[in-house]
């Protein structure tokens, strides 16, 4: 069952009940046919609710609480009923199953399969050390936690960019960041700060944003990659640090293809 | 290939002749289209002949280019690289959609355009100008713009841009909704 489509059905079929419902110049719904509309899109939203209840995409708390409105609105439906009651129903059917239930679903299964698209993205990708963390990065992600995916993958990110500058040869690379630093083209300008590296892992000391700058500077990115570069380095501080940012599905698969075609992949880094 | 556009094309005129005068432009681009796409084959790989010596290391080669699918697409609606490259990134497999809201008043219209740039974003992807309703539903959520009520009427009030299809079928573009897609394109990467 598409429950999607379903969902959208039984509200659709509610939205048009409920403008009739509004339209009524009487206290009470009594013509037998708006009653009977009320019972057939009950009919409709039963199945839905046994598959919405087999899985656990949507809080089982929501997704009582519109069932509880169901059972009441269609005993309303049984007889002539207070016009006033059937309102307040519709109105939390409709409200809740949008809200609650219909976008939650949507979201949910759109991180229950966000691990084929991921997957498909980091596939050509043979380094063991890369996939640790970018295999624990798109478990994260199927579990919905979108925020530790972001952080798990720019791990890989930050372990490429490190290797590439290393491989530099830490005099090398301690020029290069003075040449940067000397440097007073706009991209540059603005970095100010002195490095100097005695071993490997002090690199890892550097602030990220400066070791992507250098990489701009080296040219293994253009302007552009870096600016994109630069993006999902802002996606990874926002969800490392406590921020109010939840990103969605959508955008960890951008971020996914983003960091894939820009380092993962690119010839440069390797 | 010149040579057989030649050829071709009095043909191609005269099934443009039978439609109606103000379907003709489009008519004329579908067909053209269509041309390209049973006739395009991939080009020969250029001769490897030394290039100038860059002043500084390259780039890194783009991952995937537009595919030779596409290019039809692109060249009908005079859509170039550079107006391409604002609206998705990278321009091949693994597409995506580089803006940050979609074009049009209300929900319903940018709906639609959302529905009309998945289509292209798919073709970048696999050379069908296709898109499921299933992310068509999530990236709407994405952006702000699905109407839950009103997502299937929507797109039924604007099915001449699509191929006819059953009720939960996927979405393919049709000549119209291609061309509109185009529009949409240029008009994001104009920053409209």
């Amino acid at each position: 069952m598409d429950v999607a489509q379903a969902l959208e059905d039984v509200l659709e079929e509610l939205v048009s009940i409920q403008k009739d419902v509004n339209k009524l110049k009487t206290a009470s719904v009594s013509g037998q046919p708006l009653r009977k509309r009320i019972k057939d899109t009950h009919k409709n939203w039963l199945p839905v609710v046994g598959v919405l209840e087999t899985g656990n995409i949507v809080d089982t708390a929501q997704l009582q609480e519109v069932a509880t409105a169901w059972t009441a609105l269609v005993k309303l439906a049984n007889s002539p009923s207070p016009k006033k009651q059937h309102k307040a129903l519709l109105k939390v059917i409709i409200t809740k199953t949008e809200s609650e239930l219909l976008h939650k679903f949507i979201k949910g299964s759109a991180i229950q399969t966000i691990g084929d698209p991921l997957r498909k993205l980091v596939q050509p990708i043979a380094d063991p050390e890369l996939l640790k963390y970018l295999d624990e990065s798109i478990r994260c992600a199927e579990t919905n936690c979108v925020r530790a995916s972001v952080v798990l993958a720019w791990c890989a990110v930050a372990h490429m960019v490190h290797r590439k500058l290393t491989s530099l040869g830490i005099a090398t690379l301690n020029a290069e960041f003075a040449k940067m630093k000397a440097d007073k083209g706009l991209m540059f300008k603005a970095f100010t700060k002195d490095y100097v590296f005695s071993t490997d892992p002090d690199v890892q000391e550097a602030a990220d944003a400066h070791l992507i700058l250098l990489c701009r500077f080296l040219t293994y990115l253009d302007d552009t990659q870096y600016k994109h570069l630069k993006g999902a380095l802002d996606l990874r501080n926002g969800c490392g640090h406590p921020t109010g940012y939840q990103p969605d599905p959508v955008k960890l698969q951008a971020y996914y293809a983003d960091i894939t075609q820009l380092v993962l992949l690119n010839p440069k880094f390797a | 290939m010149l040579d057989k556009l030649k050829a071709d094309f009095d043909g191609i005129i005269e099934l443009v002749s039978k439609t109606p005068a103000p379907l003709q432009e489009t008519a004329f681009k579908m067909i053209l289209e269509q041309w390209f796409i049973a006739n395009t084959t991939p080009k020969p790989a250029p001769p490897p002949t030394a290039p100038p010596a860059p002043l500084a290391p390259s780039a890194p080669a783009a991952p995937g280019g537009v595919p030779d699918l596409v290019k039809p697409f692109l060249t009908a609606n005079a859509i170039t690289t550079d107006i391409l490259e604002k609206v998705f990134h990278p321009t091949g497999p693994a597409a995506q959609l580089l803006a940050s809201s979609i074009p049009g008043n209300g929900k319903a219209n940018k709906l639609v355009s959302l529905s009309l740039l998945l289509c292209v974003k798919q073709a970048l992807e696999s050379g069908s100008f296709t898109c499921t309703l299933k992310e068509l539903r999530e990236l709407a959520v994405h952006y702000d713009c699905y109407d839950s009520t009103n997502f299937s009427k929507t797109l039924k009030a604007n099915k001449n841009y699509y191929n006819p299809r059953d009720k939960g079928a996927d979405l393919e573009l049709s000549g119209p909704g291609r061309k509109k897609a185009g529009e949409i394109i240029k008009s994001i990467a104009a920053g409209e």
